[in-house]
C-alpha cells in the first residue's frame, strides 16, 4: 500500500495536544469567570478593605526591589564584564548562585538573621549600645532586602550577556564624535542596554508579584499572601478569585513588557565583526574593591545563609532530626516530583512537535495556550483547581492527582521552552532521508528522531523535576492531608521560627537546585 | 610622471603625520613598529595590506584607540600621542567611519549625525543635520532608524555623521568591506567625489589594490606591521618596491635570471640589469600578464596550460620548459586551444628585479 506523499497531520496528537493545552487553560479561565461572576458587593467590600493595601504593599515591594536589582544588577554585571581581577570567571559564574535559593529559605534565614536578639541585632547592639535596634525583617524593607537578594541575577544575567554582545565601535564612535566617558555612557552605553535591563527588571517583577514563599514568612502583605489567605483561613473563594484576577492582570503587564523588550532589542545588535571591549585593569586596590563587593552582595545572598544551614544541618543531624520520618519526606518530594516532571514531558511533546512541524492556527494556538501557566502565581493555580476539582471531581480532590496537575499548570511552559528547540533540530528532511535509506517509520523515530531529541527531553524533565521540589504555594494548599514535601517542611517549621529543624530540608532543596541552575546557565536560562 | 598627483599637494600643510610608531598589544609582540608616514591637507591616504598586517592598528592609533609604545604622532601640528601621552579620542576632533558603521541603533538618522553636534545651538545644529543630509542625498530618511537602511545608506550616514562636526582628519576603516559587489564601484566614485568636494583629508584602511588604487592619493603598503612601500598608486603598481607588493597589489609572476655582461638572462629573454647587481647575482623578474604577449609558434617549448576568460580579455597560463610559469593576459577575442606550444614575447615599460632570496624558490613562484 502506498502513503499519500505528504504525511497528513496525525489526528491522535492533534487530539492529545488539544485536550492538554485545554486543560492547562481551565484553572486561568475559571478564576476569570469565578471573579468576574462574583457578586458585586464581593468586589466592593474588597474594594473598600483589601485591594488599595495590598496594591500599595504589591506596587511598592515590586518597585523597591526593581530599583535593589537595578543597581546590583548592572553594577556587578559592569565589573565582571568591563574589568580584569583575579578570579573574575569563578565570580562570573558564582553571581547565579542565589537563584538557587527558593525565596521561602532565604526569607527563613533573614528572619533568623534579623529577628530579636538575632546576630545582626547583637552586632549593632556592641556598636552602638544595648537599646539599639535594627530594622524588623518582617517589614517592607526586610521583604525588599530579601527579594532583592534573591532577584539580582535575573538583572545581572541579561545586562552581562547584553554587555559581552555589546560592540564596542558604538562607544568608540561616539568618541570620535567628541563625547565624553560621562557623555558615552548616559547616551550610548545605557540606552542600548536598556532593553536588557528592563527584561530583567520584568522578569524580577514578575518573580515579586507572583512570589508567595517570602512575604507569607515575613508576614508582608501582597497579593498572593492575602490568596492564600482568603483559601485557608476565610474559605471566601468569591474573594479569593478576585484577587487572582488582578493578580494576573498585575503579571500580565510585565510579562507583555519583557517580550516586547526583548523582541526590540533584536535590532539593537548590527551584523559584522564585533569587537570586544577590553577589559580594566584596577591595579591590586582595585581589584580588592571590587572582590569585596562582589563578596559582600554574594555572602549575603548564598554563602551566609548556605553555611548557615549547613551548620544547622549539621546539628540537627547530630540531635536525630534526620530520621525515617525525614526520609518520608523526600520520599513524597521526589514521587511527587517525579509524576510530574513525566507526565508535563509526555504531555508537552505533542504539542512542541505539533507546533513545530505542522503550524496551523490550531497547533499554534494550543502550544501558546500552554504557556497560560506562566501567568498563574502558584497560589492563583492552586486556588482555580481547588475550586474547579471541588466542583467537577470532588472525589479527586484531596489526592495527589490535583497536585500533579497543578504542577503540570505551572511548569510545562519551562519545560516546552526546553523541548521546543530540541524538535527543531528534526527537519522533516531528516526523517524523509532516513525513508529513502529504508528505514521504516518505526525505524525511524527510534534510530533518528528520539536520539535527536533525547537531549532536549531530558534536560526539560531535569529542570521541571528540579522546579516541583521547590514548589511551594500548590503544595501547601493541594496536598493530602498528613502529605509532607521537603518545602513544606521547611515552611512550616520556619514559620514557627525552628530554624534548626528546618534547616535539612531546606540545604537538601538548595544542593537539588543547583543542577538545575547549571543547566539554565549553560542553556537557555529563561526556561527556569 | 609618476609624482604629477602629488605635485598639487606639496604646498599644502601637513595634518597628520607619524614619526617612528611602534604598538605593542601583548607583551614582546609589536603589532606595528616603525610606523613613519604622513598626509597633507586634501589628501587621500590608503593603508593597504593583508588581515593582520597592522593596517587597522595604525588607523585606530591616530583615533587615540591604543596607545602607542614608541614613536610620535602628530595631528593638525599637536602631538597627540607618544609613549607618554594619549590625547582622548574625543579631544582629537577625528571623524570615523567604522568597518560595520556602528550608527547608534536606538537613534534616527538625523540623531545619528547630530550626536556630534551636542555642543552647537540648536537651530545650528539642525542646519548641519540638513547639510548633510542633502549632501549625501538622504533627504526624506530623516525618521528612519539605522535597522531600517540599506547597507549602503547605512555608510553614507557613516559618513555624514563622522563629517558633520568638521573633523581634522577622517578614518575609513575598510568602508566598502560590507557592501554588495556590484555597488562598491558606484559607491567608490561617491566617496572620492565628497571626499574632494569637501576638502577632506583621509586615511583609509582596506585590502582590496583596487579600492586603494581608485581613491588614493599615496598609498601605504603593509606587511606584518611594517610599511613595505609608500608611494603614489602608479610608482606602486608598476615599481613595487619589495616583492610582496609586487605580488600583493596584481598578479605578478616572478622568473628567475643571472646577472651576465650587464643584463639580466632569464629563460624569457634578456632584461636591462636596472638595479645595477653584479654580474653573477641571481636575480627575480617581476613580470605581470599585461607585459606578456603569446604567439602560436610550433617550435617552441613553452606550452599553454589553461585559459581562463575573464569576459574583457582572456588569462593565459604558460608552463616553461623549466616548469616555471608565467601568466599572459590576451585580448578577450584571442582564443588558443591548451596544449598550444607559444613564443613569448615580454614588453615592459620599467623592468623590476629583486635579488633571489637566499632559499631557492619553487617552480610554482614567490
Amino acid at each position: 500500500m502506498y502513503q499519500a506523499a505528504r504525511q497528513s497531520l496525525p489526528l491522535s496528537l492533534s487530539l492529545v495536544s488539544l485536550a492538554t493545552a485545554a486543560a492547562i487553560c481551565l484553572p486561568l479561565l475559571f478564576v476569570c469567570s469565578m471573579a468576574l461572576t462574583a457578586d458585586a458587593s464581593v468586589w466592593s467590600r474588597l474594594w473598600n478593605t483589601r485591594i488599595p493595601e495590598l496594591l500599595w504593599n504589591t506596587s511598592t515591594l515590586a518597585l523597591s526591589v526593581s530599583v535593589g536589582t537595578l543597581l546590583l544588577g548592572v553594577s556587578l554585571a559592569w565589573f565582571v564584564t568591563r574589568y580584569e581581577f583575579p578570579g573574575r570567571t569563578v565570580w562570573e559564574w558564582a553571581l547565579v548562585l542565589p537563584l538557587a535559593m527558593p525565596t521561602y529559605v532565604l526569607a527563613y534565614i533573614y528572619t533568623y538573621l534579623l529577628g530579636v536578639g538575632g546576630p545582626v541585632e547583637q552586632a549593632w547592639q556592641w556598636v552602638a549600645g544595648p537599646e539599639a535596634r535594627v530594622f524588623s525583617p518582617h517589614s517592607f524593607v526586610g521583604a525588599t532586602l530579601v527579594m532583592t537578594l534573591d532577584t539580582f541575577p535575573f538583572v545581572y544575567l541579561l545586562t552581562r550577556a547584553a554587555l559581552l554582545n555589546f560592540n564596542v565601535s558604538y562607544e568608540e564612535a561616539a568618541r570620535a564624535c567628541g563625547a565624553s566617558r560621562v557623555d558615552v555612557w548616559l547616551r550610548v552605553t545605557l540606552p542600548l542596554l536598556r532593553p536588557a535591563i528592563v527584561a530583567g527588571l520584568s522578569l524580577v517583577i514578575l518573580y515579586v508579584v507572583s512570589d508567595f514563599g517570602a512575604v507569607s514568612l515575613l508576614r508582608y502583605q501582597t497579593f498572593t499572601y492575602a490568596v492564600y489567605q482568603q483559601v485557608t483561613g476565610r474559605y471566601d473563594q468569591a474573594a479569593g478569585s478576585v484577587l487572582s484576577l488582578l493578580l494576573v492582570l498585575f503579571a500580565l503587564i510585565f510579562l507583555l513588557t519583557e517580550r516586547w523588550f526583548r523582541r526590540r532589542s533584536r535590532f539593537y545588535q548590527t551584523t559584522g565583526r564585533y569587537r570586544t571591549p577590553a577589559r580594566k585593569t584596577g591595579g591590586a586596590f582595585g581589584s580588592l574593591l571590587i572582590t569585596g563587593y562582589l563578596g559582600l552582595v554574594l555572602g549575603a545572598s548564598f554563602g551566609l545563609p548556605a553555611l548557615l544551614l549547613l551548620q544547622w544541618t549539621v546539628s540537627a543531624t547530630a540531635e536525630g532530626t534526620v530520621d525515617l520520618r525525614f526520609a518520608g519526606f523526600i520520599w513524597n518530594s521526589v514521587l511527587l516530583s517525579g509524576l510530574a516532571a513525566s507526565a508535563a514531558v509526555l504531555l508537552g511533546a505533542p504539542l512542541a512537535y505539533l507546533a513545530g512541524r505542522w503550524p496551523s492556527k490550531l497547533t499554534v494556538l494550543c502550544f501558546q495556550a500552554a504557556y497560560a501557566g506562566y501567568v498563574l502565581p502558584g497560589p492563583v493555580g492552586a486556588l482555580a483547581l481547588l475550586v474547579l476539582f471541588s466542583h467537577l471531581a470532588p472525589f479527586w480532590y484531596g489526592t495527589i492527582l490535583v497536585l500533579i496537575f497543578a504542577y503540570i499548570v505551572h511548569f510545562l511552559p519551562a519545560g516546552l521552552q526546553t523541548m521546543e528547540p530540541a524538535l527543531q533540530q528534526v527537519t522533516p528532511n531528516l526523517e524523509e532521508a532516513a525513508r529513502s535509506l529504508g528505514l521504516t517509520t518505526l525505524g525511524t523515530l527510534q534510530k533518528v528522531t528520539l536520539p535527536l531529541v533525547r537531549g532536549g527531553f531530558v534536560a526539560a524533565w531535569v529542570l521541571i523535576f528540579l522546579q516541583c521540589m521547590k514548589e511551594l504555594p500548590a503544595t501547601l494548599l493541594l496536598r493530602p492531608v498528613g502529605f509532607d514535601t521537603l518545602a513544606v517542611r521547611v515552611w512550616l517549621e520556619a514559620s514557627e521560627e525552628y530554624f534548626q529543624l528546618a534547616a535539612p530540608a531546606a540545604l537538601l532543596i538548595v544542593v537539588m537546585t543547583l543542577p538545575a541552575l547549571l543547566l539554565l546557565v549553560s542553556k537557555d536560562w529563561r526556561a527556569a | 610622471m609618476l609624482t604629477a598627483r602629488l605635485s598639487s599637494n606639496a604646498d599644502r600643510p601637513t595634518v597628520l603625520e607619524l614619526r617612528k610608531v611602534t604598538c605593542v598589544y601583548e607583551k614582546g609582540q609589536s603589532a606595528i613598529a616603525d610606523i613613519s608616514l604622513s598626509a597633507r591637507e586634501g589628501e587621500i591616504l590608503c593603508l593597504l595590506g593583508p588581515s593582520g598586517c597592522g593596517k587597522t592598528t595604525t588607523l585606530r592609533v591616530i583615533a587615540g584607540f591604543e596607545p602607542v609604545a614608541a614613536g610620535e604622532v602628530y595631528l593638525g601640528g599637536r602631538l597627540v600621542s607618544s609613549p607618554d601621552l594619549l590625547m582622548p579620542t574625543e579631544a582629537r576632533r577625528v571623524g570615523m567611519v567604522f568597518q560595520e558603521y556602528a550608527l547608534f541603533p536606538h537613534l534616527r538618522v538625523t540623531e545619528n549625525i547630530a550626536f556630534g553636534l551636542h555642543h552647537l545651538p540648536a537651530d545650528q545644529r539642525h542646519a548641519q543635520v540638513q547639510t548633510m543630509l542633502s549632501m549625501i542625498g538622504l533627504t526624506g530618511l530623516e525618521r528612519r532608524f539605522p535597522h531600517e537602511l540599506s547597507g549602503g545608506q547605512q555608510q553614507r550616514v557613516a559618513l555624514a555623521r563622522a563629517l558633520a562636526q568638521k573633523p581634522v582628519i577622517l578614518l575609513l576603516d575598510e568602508p566598502f568591506s560590507n557592501l554588495d559587489p556590484d555597488m562598491t564601484g558606484r559607491m567608490r566614485e561617491d566617496l572620492h567625489n565628497l571626499l574632494m568636494h569637501t576638502k577632506t583629508t583621509a586615511v583609509l584602511v582596506t585590502h582590496d589594490h583596487d579600492e586603494a588604487f581608485a581613491m588614493a592619493d599615496r598609498i601605504a603598503v603593509l606587511n606584518n606591521g611594517r610599511i613595505e612601500q609608500f608611494d603614489t598608486p602608479e610608482a606602486i603598481y608598476h615599481t613595487p618596491a619589495t616583492p610582496f607588493v609586487a605580488d600583493f597589489v596584481g598578479q605578478a609572476d616572478f622568473i628567475p635570471g643571472l646577472v651576465q655582461n650587464g643584463k639580466v638572462v632569464t629563460e624569457i629573454g634578456e632584461f636591462p640589469n636596472q638595479a645595477g647587481y653584479q654580474g653573477g647575482t641571481k636575480v627575480v623578474v617581476m613580470i605581470r600578464p599585461d607585459d606578456v604577449h603569446i604567439v602560436p609558434q610550433e617550435e617552441c617549448s613553452a606550452r599553454i596550460l589553461a585559459r581562463q576568460f575573464r569576459g574583457s580579455e582572456n588569462l593565459y597560463t604558460i608552463g616553461l620548459p623549466s616548469g616555471h610559469i608565467v601568466h599572459s593576459s590576451e585580448t578577450s577575442t584571442s582564443v588558443y586551444p591548451v596544449g598550444t606550444p607559444v613564443e613569448i614575447q615580454v614588453v615592459a615599460t620599467h623592468t623590476v628585479l629583486f635579488e633571489q632570496p637566499e632559499s631557492p624558490r619553487g617552480p610554482e613562484g614567490p
